[in-house]
């Protein structure tokens, strides 16, 4: 069995909020998107889905998100940490000064995921419904350092079918929409499967040149890997992380089809994962308008 | 344009500048002065070298010019190396007193002298708990068994089997596992099970630390009350 840290579940997570959804992209069209995510929390949710503290950990993720329409039903996603800082404080003796266990860093490539999309119903459809296939490399490095918990990946290859419902609406004269997702997650080396679901609600201001999204995130576990009791490897993480996460993300478009993106999401509820916000910027390209 | 590709860049420098800052731990403890070998009987004009550990304010064990008596020296007499003599049979506490320029730290133990050496029961019974959100509990007996030292849990012992990297330590600082005897990661997580050390003496440590390494952080604990 490989490993898992708590905190590469909001990583996975940590996508657009304003691309995706049931909405496939146009042929020959497409959205890019280079964004900065990052997470320093020195807290966690415990098994019992309680707050224990652990040693300041952070996370900087410099990642690429890509769609692009293959057919106007068919889309090809990419979405990569291109760079990943992985770090941990020095923990220090508040009597003595002096370093207890050195806090050290890694820089290496993370973990990524290629998707296919495919709409189920026809484009311009008043309720879309897409399917997505998403196939997650382990591309990033499962453990790294001294005591060999630094990561920027899961180390396991991981295989998401979701789908996806929405629909487009009017607010007096603002443009919004609202969508929905469920899928699997099937895992292997041992990792739990998992159910995850969400849904996402946004809305355009300033004749769409500002878009404000909210999004439910939900990761549930089957709880049907290996635990500490089942694995007599030397790995030295968890296995069975779930969470409940909400964020919030404003994407301004600047030009036509080049914008910024900021946002910022947070697990209100969680096992085995990190207790505190991640926070990402980026600048977009949308071919799409 | 170019604002963007300087945006681009940005993003990216902010992966590589994120520096590695300092947690602190509360890890003072106070020092601490005891002897750490004990008999119950002494055989008459027989030699015994007693020995003691002083450990500073974070559990840490220093060399300190210490201070060895006898309450009674027409009994036991003692040397400033801690080697004692039996010169007659009757009963004597022997003392070791360190002066920290603070403080003046003692420990004692009652010692009879008698026909025969007869070693103290170095058996001690205890509970682990835990000082976090994970379960981490169980009664455990502390005792020393020829050259080994025994720490045995009994049925009643139940941990989390899903905290990643927890393991088990010796240490003199109940927060810290800096200078800890590490026993060995944690394999059983629920019902009677035991751990045979070897290389340590009974009385070297004083709590049982459950560490979790991943999160550098404490779990549990349990103490000797020696």
């Amino acid at each position: 069995m490989k490993n898992i840290s708590i905190v590469i579940l909001i990583i996975i997570f940590s996508t657009s909020v304003f691309a995706g959804g049931p909405w496939p992209q146009q042929k020959g069209k497409g959205y890019f998107k280079l964004s900065e995510w990052w997470i320093v929390f020195d807290q966690h949710y415990t098994d019992q889905g309680l707050i224990d503290p652990n040693v300041t950990t952070g996370i900087f993720n410099t990642s690429l998100y890509a769609e692009y329409g293959i057919t106007n039903r068919l889309t090809a996603q990419f979405n990569g940490a291109l760079v990943s800082r992985n770090y941990m404080n020095n923990l220090r003796s508040n009597t003595t000064k002096e370093i207890i266990v050195a806090g050290e860093a890694i820089n290496r490539l993370g973990d990524i995921d290629v998707s296919l999309k495919y709409g189920l119903t026809k484009p311009g459809s008043k309720i879309p419904v897409a399917l997505t296939l998403t196939l997650g490399l382990p591309t990033g490095t499962p453990s790294a350092g001294t005591l060999n918990n630094l990561q920027t990946g899961d180390g396991e290859f991981n295989q998401i079918l979701q789908i996806d419902a929405g629909k487009g609406f009017s607010i007096g004269k603002s443009s919004a929409y609202v969508s929905g997702y469920a899928g699997i997650n099937n895992r292997t080396n041992q990792f739990s499967e998992e159910f995850r679901y969400g849904g996402e609600i946004g809305l355009g201001l300033a004749k769409n040149k500002l878009w404000l999204a909210a999004k439910l995130q939900a990761v549930e576990s089957f709880k049907n890997g290996a635990t500490a009791e089942t694995v007599s490897s030397t790995s030295i993480f968890a296995n069975n992380s779930e969470f409940t996460s909400l964020g919030l993300e404003a994407n301004l478009y600047v030009t036509k089809k080049l914008g910024l993106s900021v946002g910022a999401a947070g697990a209100f509820r969680g096992e085995i994962i990190a207790a505190a916000p991640s926070y990402s910027v980026g600048v977009f390209v949308d071919l799409s308008r | 344009m170019k604002n963007s590709i300087l945006i681009a860049l940005a993003l990216i420098a902010m992966t590589f500048t994120s520096c590695i800052g300092d947690d602190f731990l509360e890890d003072f403890v106070g020092q601490s002065l005891r002897i750490t070998s004990a008999i119950d009987t002494l055989e008459i004009n027989t030699d015994y070298q007693f020995e003691k550990m002083y450990l500073n304010d974070i559990g840490q064990e220093e060399t300190a010019d210490v201070f060895w008596s006898s309450s009674n020296t027409d009994v036991i007499e003692i040397n400033q190396n801690g080697l004692a003599t039996a010169l007659a049979k009757g009963t004597a506490t022997i003392s070791v007193e360190f002066d920290t320029g603070e403080a003046i730290l003692k420990d004692s133990t009652q010692v009879v002298v008698g026909e025969t050496t007869v070693v103290a029961e170095n058996r001690i019974e205890g509970r682990v708990e835990t000082t976090t959100f994970y379960v981490l509990e169980g009664d455990f007996v502390y005792r020393e068994e020829g050259e080994k030292v025994l720490l045995e849990f009994g049925e009643d012992y139940v941990a989390s089997n899903r905290l990643p990297g927890l393991y088990v330590y010796l240490s003199n600082n109940k927060n810290s596992v800096s200078d800890a005897f590490e026993i060995g990661k944690v394999t059983t997580f629920q019902g009677a099970h035991s751990y045979e050390i070897e290389g340590i003496g009974f009385k070297d440590y004083q709590y049982i630390v459950y560490f979790c390494k991943p999160f550098n952080v404490k779990v549990g604990d349990g103490e000797f009350n020696f």
